[in-house]
């Protein structure tokens, strides 16, 4: 089961390697289907661990010293993507079909410059980013996608 | 910031910035470093604390003096930009002879690209021997602005970062430690040859190094003194940066040490919540935690508060024995702030969703940083103490 478990993740890391750079989109984790973190967690090459909760469940990925949480409403969507560690993962893999709105978030604080603690907020998607060396952090999440009774406090 | 920036460089222009006789407001606390705000040709954001670092080719007297380079508690190691670097320095290495690059990243959403090269690193007459710094550089490695692996746009020169270079001096001895030197997939170490780089582990002592404790003295932290301002700011400000915390120790009262967790965090609580993940950063230009009764500011400044009367306010930090030490601040309207042409405040706020004490809460403080594992009269390293 093992060695069948491996040759189906290599097959479906090779497969996905291509095919983003064609079909963005359709593969987004923020705004996605559910089934889209197990090809999250193949990318990062890390182990996964889910959670249900009231409302909501959590699927945790962690992978060389980083660790990410993707929150899944009831309706098996993606609404927010939590990360925490010594680096970045792959943003463009998390965020997805967002990845565009945060590198234009970015770009509007590069100039003219803001020395604080990245944050872009609308009413459809909110995206921080703090921390310092050793310990970097960041959440995105779809405010319009968080479920009834959770706070954005409680995304974390 | 486009108007804050262009306001301080104009006001520079007019009454000449950096003379220190118009209003310049200075501690005098003995030796170290100099540091200031509000003197410099490329640090000109509104509270953007800097000074001058030397580096020399290793092992030599080919030295030189770059200016301009940000005091940043929140990061670990030295960065300047390869286009202000005429020294020769010696680029690292993996064991296949490719060259080690480097994505540094930064809580404002910036990040730099560059290579990690080895120079001699003096603070303040004090010298250290082949520490590996980086040179920021968008184009190393065959990468560019825009296509690099850093997930998003790097810095590309000093002009649109405002700074020459970074002196990370913060609660680590290295940015990354122990998981970048076991998994290739660290997002921050890149091995590069014939134009493409790939992840790489790099062992502890080859990352970049913060240059403090690896001097020969003074290497258990470093103590940031600058001078209390008036509620209207002021032009310029200068202080000091002492290398070594034992010394300042002795002759500064130390009301609070507060350790930090594992992972460079202190806990703060203000309004009845606790923010377990607040950071203490010199790099940041303004008091940011989240306060939904005080109003933002209207775009560009909309990262900043701006309530009609100044607030005072306070938040608490817990202490070494579990006790929470209150720090009291102020919170005024920045558009008034930047109406006065000043470049230092220490009530420059804005909205997070925890707590980040930027440079305002370094001024009119003495504050030690004790790097991790660094013994010290206030205990060992990583902690905070004022």
């Amino acid at each position: 089961m093992l060695g069948m478990a491996s040759l189906i993740g290599a097959a479906t890391t090779v497969v996905f390697l291509m095919i983003p750079l064609m079909l963005p989109p359709v593969w987004a984790a923020l705004g996605g289907p559910a089934g889209t973190v197990e090809r999250d967690r193949v990318m990062m090459k890390g182990q996964r661990q889910s959670r249900g909760g009231v409302g909501y469940s959590v699927d945790t990925i962690t992978a060389a010293g980083m660790q990410v949480k993707e929150y899944i409403s009831p309706d098996g969507t993606v609404f927010a993507v939590v990360w925490k560690g010594t680096g970045i993962p792959d943003l463009r893999l998390l965020l997805g079909e967002y990845f565009d709105d945060y590198r234009t978030g970015l770009s509007r604080r590069r100039t003219p410059r803001v020395r604080g603690p990245f944050r872009m907020k609308n009413d459809r998607l909110v995206i921080e980013r703090a921390g310092h060396s050793r310990s970097l952090w960041g959440r995105a999440y779809l405010p319009s996608h968080v479920p009834t009774g959770m706070k954005p406090e409680d995304i974390q | 910031m486009m108007r804050l920036v262009t306001t301080v460089v104009v006001v520079c222009l007019l009454v000449g910035c950096g003379n220190g006789d118009d209003g310049e407001i200075s501690t005098s606390t003995g030796p170290g470093l100099p540091v200031s705000i509000g003197t410099w040709s490329v640090c000109v954001t509104i509270n953007e604390l800097c000074t001058s670092v030397t580096i020399c080719q290793p092992g030599t007297d080919n030295c030189q003096t770059i200016s301009d380079v940000l005091v940043d508690i929140g990061s670990v190691g030295l960065r300047v930009f390869g286009s202000v670097v005429s020294t020769p320095l010696s680029q690292t290495t993996d064991a296949q002879g490719r060259s080690l690059g480097e994505c540094a990243f930064f809580a404002d959403g910036s990040s730099t690209w560059g290579p990690v090269q080895r120079a001699d690193v003096v603070l303040g007459g004090t010298r250290a021997a082949g520490v590996p710094i980086q040179i920021i550089s968008a184009t190393f490695g065959g990468q560019s602005a825009t296509s690099n692996p850093c997930n998003g746009t790097v810095d590309a020169a000093p002009d649109e970062a405002n700074l020459n270079g970074i002196l990370g001096i913060g609660l680590f001895r290295q940015d990354c430690g122990p998981v970048c030197a076991v998994n290739n997939n660290n997002t921050l170490y890149f091995a590069c040859a014939g134009g493409s780089c790939a992840g790489t582990s790099v062992p502890v002592l080859e990352q970049v190094q913060n240059p403090v404790w690896l001097m020969p003295s003074g290497n258990n932290g470093v103590v940031l003194s600058l001078p209390t301002l008036p509620a209207t700011g002021a032009p310029s400000v200068s202080g000091s940066l002492i290398l070594g915390i034992d010394a300042a120790a002795s002759s500064t009262p130390v009301a609070a040490v507060i350790p930090t967790d594992p992972n460079g965090f202190v806990t703060t609580f203000y309004k009845g919540t606790a923010f377990p993940q607040s950071i203490i950063d010199s790099g940041s230009n303004g008091l940011f935690f989240p306060d939904a009764t005080i109003l933002s500011c209207a775009a560009p400044l909309d990262s900043f508060y701006c309530p009609p009367n100044t607030v005072n306010l306070s938040g608490a930090i817990v202490q070494v024995n579990g006790r929470q030490i209150t720090v009291p601040f102020e919170i005024a309207n920045a558009n008034i702030l930047v109406g006065t042409n000043n470049a230092a405040f220490n009530n420059l706020g804005g909205s997070f969703s925890t707590f980040d004490w930027g440079l305002p809460f370094f001024l009119g403080r003495t504050v030690f940083i004790g790097i991790e594992g660094q013994s010290s009269n206030l205990g060992t390293g990583p902690f905070f103490a004022f």
